[in-house]
């Protein structure tokens, strides 16, 4: 009797755990999908649900809200820190150049049952996609071009192909954004793209250092201009006092002379000599007899000089 | 007795469980499944769900119906224009009738190692024909070109080709080096470049405001020559105005004047009679 009970309760336990096994939980930004003997019959959302054990029915669990992403040409090792895929991240460009190119896809799954029972590995297939329509928009412009004005176009462009791609392929995925990261030149060529900057920078500097030395030529020339200017009004001035001065007195002596014309001739030739004459290295007075008799003026004059 | 009845009802019920268990399949909504029975193919079943079969008889396979990414190996290409280039392609395929599938290929190993052959022999037969630049720049409708190729190709082992692409075209690492050394050098002539313009403005701007300089300067000069000229024929207005009024007496003054400029350390010679004196004129 007693083993009959403890075989009862064995046999129920058994089966509760049994049925215990259809019970599933889904998180907010899932949802189940539920298979009935493989086929896929419906969808719940998130909460705790319950299904006929294995093997009568079964569940794929699928995020549907959460964003997804793949990156090209890096890894996150872990967060904030990166390694470079060179083999991926290079691409030829148009102009058969080559440049380093790193971006991230995020992408969202809108139709988990396409998304699940139609491709073996959707994020591959996101990876792959976005990656040869990566190397396409690359491969339609010019290294500077990308380096530049086209990097934004070139995101847009490939956000669209890839959509396009993926809804061709009919896997239930929205791709939401395509975001190229680190756009450069490759590793060994950045120095020479990098004095390019720098010779631009030059560039600037000389003109700017020509310009300063033009602005200050020319006020300095002006300063100059006004010197000259100047001074020559100075001299015309000069000279016209000059001549009004002199011929003051040449007037004044002139009034003088029309008054007593013969005395003030004499004197002013007596004064003129007696002024010039002691500053003459040397006298030679003629007598008669021709001979020449040399003396000092101080004897001749009897003035003050040496 | 009762024991032994018990007994004989559980071993009963197991193998009937067994049996059932056996008798049964389940396909599942990814899944195709063959039934085969010593080798020979019996079903095909595409829909999922729950099946019969003959234990121990009967055995069954399964296989995926979802697309498969297989990314092909990279290989290397001779492009019209002799150029090599390493093409880097994947291709989405599925398995699109498991009877054929099995009946060929067996395995998605070896479909893998067919599709790699005949995917590469399209793309090495379609870039062939093509130069270099065109397979890098060009619109991509050779690839279409090769994912048909490919289709009608791969058709005979139940695989259907959805998509052959290009992941990446790559040079050979010599070439890629080229590559590198002429972007160097490109980016080197168009930095010269840029400091020879800089240079070059930078000249003219001086030079520009060197000849502004000496413009101004040759102004100043001329109008200072201008200046002087009307103060100068003033000065000789007065001078005329003034000495005209008595010419004999501004020329025995003026020479009276010079005498203070000639005399001074010169040698002089007078006569005896000292009113020679009143002679030097």
């Amino acid at each position: 009797m007693k083993a009959k009970l403890i075989a009862f309760v064995i046999v129920i336990v058994l089966l509760v755990v049994y049925v215990a096994t259809g019970v599933y939980q889904v998180d907010p930004s899932q949802v189940a999908l539920v298979k009935t003997f493989g086929k896929y019959t419906h969808t719940v959302g998130p909460g705790i649900h319950i299904h006929a054990p294995f093997p009568f029915q079964s569940h794929v669990i699928v995020d549907v809200q959460t964003v997804r992403k793949q990156e090209i040409g890096f890894r996150t090792v872990r967060p904030g820190q990166y390694v470079q895929k060179k083999e991926e991240a290079l691409i030829l460009t148009g102009d058969g150049n080559i440049v380093s190119v790193e971006a991230v896809v995020q992408f969202k799954v809108n139709d988990p049952v396409k998304f699940v029972f139609r491709v073996e590995n959707p994020e591959e297939l996101v990876k792959f996609t976005t990656e040869s329509a990566l190397r396409e928009m690359i491969a339609r412009r010019t290294v500077d071009e990308i380096l530049t004005a086209e990097r934004d176009r070139v995101s847009y462009e490939v956000h669209q192909i890839t959509q396009q791609l993926l809804d061709a392929y009919d896997v239930g995925i929205t791709v939401i954004n395509v975001l190229l990261q680190e756009v450069v030149p490759p590793q060994t060529v950045i120095a020479a793209f990098d004095d390019v900057n720098n010779a631009k920078q030059d560039k600037e500097r000389y003109i700017n250092e020509a310009l300063r030395y033009a602005n200050n030529l020319i006020p300095s020339v002006e300063g100059e201009v006004r010197k000259i200017i100047l001074e020559a009004e100075a001299y015309a001035q000069q000279r016209i006092l000059q001549a009004q001065g002199e011929t003051q007195r040449f007037l004044s002596i002139l009034k003088e002379y029309k008054g007593s014309p013969r005395i003030t001739e004499t004197r002013l030739r007596i004064e003129t000599l007696e002024e010039v004459l002691p500053k003459a290295k040397r006298i030679i007075l003629l007598d008669g007899s021709q001979n020449i008799t040399l003396l000092s003026l101080d004897k001749l004059i009897g003035g003050g000089g040496k | 007795m009762k024991m032994m009845i018990l007994v004989f009802v559980l071993i009963l019920s197991a193998v009937a469980v067994l049996f059932i268990g056996l008798s049964f399949f389940i396909v599942d909504q990814t899944q195709y499944a063959v039934v085969l029975r010593f080798g020979e193919i019996r079903k095909v079943i595409s829909e999922p769900g729950l099946y019969v079969k003959t234990p121990f008889v009967d055995n069954v396979i399964r296989f995926s119906k979802r697309f498969y990414i297989y990314d092909i190996p990279v290989e290397k290409i001779i492009t019209l224009d002799k150029k090599t280039m390493l093409v880097d392609s994947y291709a989405i395929w599925r398995i699109s009738d498991p009877k054929k599938f099995i009946e060929s290929v067996r395995t998605v190993s070896l479909a893998l190692s067919r599709i790699d052959d005949v995917v590469y022999s399209g793309l090495r037969n379609t870039l062939a024909k093509l130069d270099f630049d065109d397979i890098v720049t060009g619109e991509r409708q050779y690839l279409s070109d090769i994912t048909e190729f490919s289709k009608r190709n791969l058709a005979d082992f139940g695989v259907d080709i959805q998509d052959v692409r290009i992941k990446h075209t790559d040079l050979p690492a010599e070439n890629q080096q080229a590559v590198f050394e002429r972007m160097k050098s490109e980016r080197q002539s168009i930095a010269a470049l840029i400091r020879a313009e800089g240079q070059k403005e930078a000249q003219k701007i001086r030079s520009e405001a060197d000849k502004k300089a000496t413009i101004l300067k040759a102004e100043a000069l001329s109008e200072a020559e201008r200046i002087k000229g009307t103060g100068e024929a003033s000065a000789t207005r007065i001078y005329a105005q003034a000495y005209g009024q008595d010419q004999e007496f501004y020329r025995f003054l003026r020479t009276l004047e010079s005498y203070k400029f000639i005399i001074p350390d010169s040698v002089i010679l007078i006569g005896e009679d000292l009113t020679i004196l009143n002679q030097m004129k």
